[in-house]
C-alpha cells in the first residue's frame, strides 16, 4: 500500500475500514511512513505518538474483526494543535513554560474524537499560546509552507495547516482566535474552518483570548471538514459560552444546494482600500465571475468600520490574553525559576523566564491598555467600536447571505518577514462578530503558491456555509487532488 | 508609554523586565499604541460595549457533591513543580 491511501477522501476511507477491505493499522504503517520522509522538510510536529497510534489502530481492527459497531472516524489518522488537552499526553502550547505538562484530563472535543474511533497520530506546531500569524513564535522550531519550504505556513496553527497540505494527515484541528486556521488554511491551500462563536466546546484548550477563541477545522477539502465538524460540534456543560444545539450533521446534506436557490453573494468594497497582492486580486475577481456565472447574485456591501477591525483586535486580545496567562504563575503546574528569594519573585521570574517576547509584549499591553488610567479610552472604547463593527455587519447581511473575500491579502512571506498588520482583516472580522468563516482554496498563484478565498456567514448558518464553500470548491479550478512535492533524497 | 509606567506594567503583570530589554519593550509596545489610536477616530455615542457576542447565562446543574477521581487529583499534584504530601509547596509568605 502506499501513501495514496492517505489522499482519499475520509468519509471513502473510513467506509474502507469499516468493511474491513484496508487495515487501520495499514493506514497508519503508511501514514508513519510518509510522515518520516516528509517530517524533516515541514516540520509540522511537536511531537509523535507512532507506538501508541500503531496499537490503536490493531484495537480498531480487532474490534471490527469482531463485529463492534463502526464509530464515525474508526480508524483515521489525525493531528491535534498542541494547545488541545489529550489525558496522560504532553501539551506545551509550543512554550518552554508548559514544556513538561501532562493533561490530566480530556478537552471535550478530544472525548468525542475518542469515542468516533479517531487515532491521534501527533501535536502539532503552533505559535506559543497561539499568539503570532506565522509559527515562528513557537518555542521549539518552525513550521515549513509545504509548498515552498522558505515560505511561513501562517499562524497560528501553522502545524496542523502544514500536516494537511503536505498529505501526512487527512485532517486535523487548530483552534482560531484572530484567523489562526483559515490563515494557515489560505497559505497552504487547504479547507479551513471557524465555527459560529458557541458551536464547539472549548473545554481543554487552552485559552487565549475568551470571548473570540474557538476550536477549528482543517481538511483538504470542504466534506472532510464538515464530516469533523459534526464530530466535535455540541453542547457541552463545561463550556458556559457553549449553545445548546442538538448535534447537527453537517455532511449529510452537503450536496443539495436547494436551499442556496437565491444565493446572494456581498463583497465588501473596503477591499480596495488595502494593497491586496496583485495575483490574489486577479483570482478573487475571478472568482467573483464565476460565482456570478454559476452561484448567483453578487452585490456590493459596505462596512466602513473593517478599517478598525486590527486595532480593536490588538486591544481587545491583548486585554483578555494579560488576564488568561495570569494563570500561568509557577505555583500549580509549569515552569518555575529557581532564581525567586520570595513569592513575589518567584512569578516574576518563573514568567520572565519562561515565557517569549511576543507572548510578554502582548500581556504588557494588554495590562496596560485595563490599567484605570486607560481603561476607558482604550479598552472600553474598542468594546464599543466592536458594537459598531457588529451593526455594520448585521446591515450588511441584510443584502446578502454571506460575505466573499480574499482569505488574506498577501502571500505567504519568507521566515523572518513581517506580514501587514490588515493581511487578514477580513478573518479576524469574523471572530470579533462571533461569525462562522471557511477558507477554501482557489487558485495557485505564479510562484507556485496556493491562494484561498473567505465565505462568512451570519451566526450559526453553519450548515449552509458548508454548503456554498462545497458549491464554491466544485466550481473552482483548483486541483484538491493536487499535493506538494518534495525532494526526498 | 513612558519608562516608569512600563515598570509599573510589569508589576502589575508579574514579568521581571531586565534593564536592556526595558527599551525593546517601550518602543514596540509605543507602536502599538499608536496603531490603536484610531479607535479614536468614530463617533460611538449611545454604542453599548460588546463584551461577549453571546448573551452570557449561569450554567446550572444539580448540586451533588461528586467525588474527584483519585488518578486526577495525582496527574495534578504530579504536575507541581513543588509539593508536599497532597499540597502545592511555596516560599514562606508570612515572614
Amino acid at each position: 500500500m502506499n501513501n495514496e491511501i492517505l489522499k482519499i477522501k475520509v468519509k471513502e476511507l473510513k467506509i474502507k475500514i469499516c468493511s474491513c477491505e484496508i487495515k487501520s493499522e495499514d493506514v497508519i504503517k503508511v501514514c508513519f511512513g510518509y510522515i518520516k520522509k516528509v517530517e524533516p522538510k515541514v516540520k509540522a510536529f511537536l511531537k509523535l505518538n507512532d507506538d501508541q497510534s500503531l496499537k490503536q489502530a490493531e484495537k480498531v481492527d480487532n474490534k471490527l474483526k469482531s463485529g463492534t459497531k463502526c464509530g464515525l472516524l474508526e480508524g483515521i489518522p489525525i493531528g491535534i494543535k498542541d494547545n488541545i488537552m489529550i489525558k496522560g499526553e504532553t501539551m506545551t502550547s509550543a512554550s518552554k513554560y508548559l514544556e513538561n505538562y501532562v493533561s490530566p484530563y480530556d478537552a471535550t472535543v478530544i472525548e468525542k474524537l475518542k469515542d468516533a474511533g479517531v487515532i491521534f497520530v501527533g501535536r502539532t506546531n503552533m505559535d506559543e499560546f497561539a499568539m503570532g500569524g506565522s509559527t515562528e513564535t513557537s518555542a521549539y522550531q518552525k513550521t515549513a509552507n509545504p509548498w515552498n519550504i522558505e515560505r511561513i505556513p501562517g499562524g497560528s496553527s501553522g502545524g496542523s495547516a502544514a500536516a494537511v497540505a503536505s498529505g501526512m494527515v487527512p485532517f486535523a484541528l487548530g483552534s482560531d482566535t484572530g484567523g489562526s486556521v483559515r490563515q494557515p488554511a489560505g497559505f497552504c491551500g487547504i479547507v479551513g474552518y471557524k465555527p459560529s462563536y458557541g458551536l464547539i466546546s472549548r473545554y481543554g484548550t487552552c485559552a487565549l483570548a475568551s470571548s473570540f477563541d474557538q476550536i477549528g477545522t482543517f481538511a483538504k477539502n470542504v466534506t472532510d471538514a464538515a464530516l469533523l465538524t459534526s464530530v466535535i460540534a455540541g453542547k457541552d456543560y463545561r463550556d458556559p459560552i457553549c449553545e445548546p444545539n442538538e448535534c447537527i450533521d453537517y455532511v449529510n446534506d452537503i450536496d443539495n444546494p436547494n436551499s442556496l436557490k437565491t444565493l446572494k453573494i456581498g463583497v465588501p468594497k473596503q477591499i480596495f482600500d488595502y494593497k491586496v497582492d496583485s495575483e490574489i486580486s486577479k483570482y478573487f475577481n475571478d472568482a467573483v465571475n464565476k460565482i456570478k456565472l454559476a452561484l448567483g447574485e453578487v452585490v456590493e456591501v459596505d462596512i466602513p468600520a473593517y478599517k478598525y477591525v486590527p486595532a480593536l483586535y490588538n486591544v481587545i486580545m491583548c486585554a483578555e490574553v494579560s488576564a488568561n496567562i495570569a494563570t500561568f504563575d509557577g505555583i500549580r503546574y509549569g515552569y518555575r525559576s529557581t532564581n525567586g528569594i520570595n513569592l513575589n519573585d518567584e512569578y516574576t521570574k518563573s514568567r520572565a523566564e519562561s515565557l517569549g517576547y511576543e507572548v510578554k509584549k502582548r500581556i504588557l499591553f494588554g495590562t496596560h491598555v485595563l490599567e484605570a488610567k486607560n481603561y476607558h479610552r482604550c479598552y472600553h472604547q474598542a468594546q464599543k467600536v466592536r458594537t459598531l463593527l457588529i451593526n455594520q455587519i448585521i446591515d450588511a447581511y441584510k443584502k446578502c447571505d454571506f460575505i466573499f473575500s480574499p482569505a488574506t491579502l498577501q502571500m505567504p512571506v519568507k521566515f523572518g518577514e513581517m506580514l501587514p498588520q490588515e493581511c487578514d482583516i477580513f478573518l479576524i472580522a469574523a471572530n470579533l462578530a462571533g461569525l462562522p468563516g471557511i477558507t477554501v482554496p482557489c487558485s495557485f498563484t505564479s510562484i507556485g503558491m496556493p491562494m484561498g478565498v473567505h465565505f462568512m456567514g451570519t451566526r450559526f448558518s453553519d450548515v449552509k456555509l458548508f454548503k456554498v464553500a462545497r458549491l464554491f470548491e466544485k466550481i473552482s479550478e483548483f486541483d484538491i487532488n493536487k499535493y506538494p512535492t518534495f525532494d526526498l533524497t | 508609554m513612558l519608562k516608569e509606567e512600563l515598570e509599573v506594567t510589569a508589576f502589575f503583570a508579574r514579568i521581571d523586565i531586565k534593564e536592556d530589554e526595558k527599551e525593546k519593550y517601550l518602543a514596540d509596545i509605543n507602536k502599538m499604541f499608536n496603531y490603536v489610536e484610531v479607535l479614536q477616530e468614530p463617533d460611538v455615542m449611545g454604542l453599548k460595549p460588546t463584551t461577549h457576542v453571546t448573551e452570557l447565562r449561569n450554567v446550572w446543574r444539580e448540586d451533588i457533591v461528586k467525588p474527584s477521581p483519585r488518578d486526577v487529583i495525582d496527574q495534578m499534584l504530579n504536575s507541581a513543580p513543588s509539593k508536599e504530601g497532597t499540597f502545592y509547596k511555596i516560599k514562606k509568605v508570612v515572614v
